[in-house]
């Protein structure tokens, strides 16, 4: 009985051990096109110039914000904005989920 | 004959490496930017690394030319957020320059990996 309650309080509070959702599986196929400037080390945005921000191991929560916000307009840069455009809520989770699993294999 | 061209590749890749680096971290000057970085550590922790919410980035290892980019766009309104307009406002270039030192060289973010 004792176990029981222990089972049904570990998988209620299963959710809240991981704050990370979406699928990286899926998200790598997604990133494909996002490694053709974030995959290159020391890639240069141009005007202005500086080098394309690295995105492995960042917080999720940090880079859906991020891409919700270039998606939205909010946030300005035009290739980014292009290519938020294209992703759907599930995406930029899978996506994102994919880039925090990039810190967590290496670290 | 094999000597002096072996000194003289050693010299010019030493210039090279001399000149590079210079070039990546023109201005600041990280142990200032720790000095700076009080008031950055309450929400990005003290290497960038130690988010007080998720929805913070991490600043460790992000590339320090990008930090400035950052910074200075949430100075100038161009990038808009409430919190960091209100931080990023009151920083000089040095400040700027010399935060970006400090958290680019800690260990952290890394690149995607292209396979």
């Amino acid at each position: 009985m004792r176990h029981t309650w222990i089972v049904a309080v570990m998988i209620a509070l299963a959710p809240l051990s991981s704050s990370a959702q979406g699928d990286p599986d899926r998200g790598e196929v997604i990133a494909y096109t996002c490694s053709g400037c974030h995959g290159i080390p020391f890639y240069k945005n141009v005007y202005p110039t500086y080098s394309v921000p690295k995105l492995g191991g960042q917080n999720q929560e940090y880079l859906i914000s991020a891409l919700k916000a270039y998606r939205e307009g909010t946030r300005q840069h035009a290739t980014m904005q292009a290519q938020a455009a294209t992703l759907s809520d599930q995406d930029i989770l899978d996506v994102t989920a994919y880039f925090v699993s990039i810190g967590e294999n290496e670290s | 004959m094999n000597r002096p061209s072996m000194l003289t590749t050693l010299i010019v890749s030493g210039l090279v490496a001399i000149s590079f680096s210079s070039q990546a971290h023109a201005g600041g000057d990280y142990r200032r930017g720790l000095e700076k970085s009080q008031v950055c550590q309450s929400c990005h922790g003290r290497t960038g690394n130690e988010s007080l919410q998720p929805s913070y980035p991490k600043l460790a290892g992000q590339h320090e030319d990008y930090l400035v980019h950052a910074l200075e766009s949430y100075r100038n309104g161009r990038r808009q957020n409430a919190v960091m307009a209100g931080f990023a406002g009151n920083l000089s270039d040095q400040d700027i320059a010399d935060l970006a030192a400090w958290y680019s060289r800690q260990e952290g973010l890394r690149d995607l990996d292209v396979e």
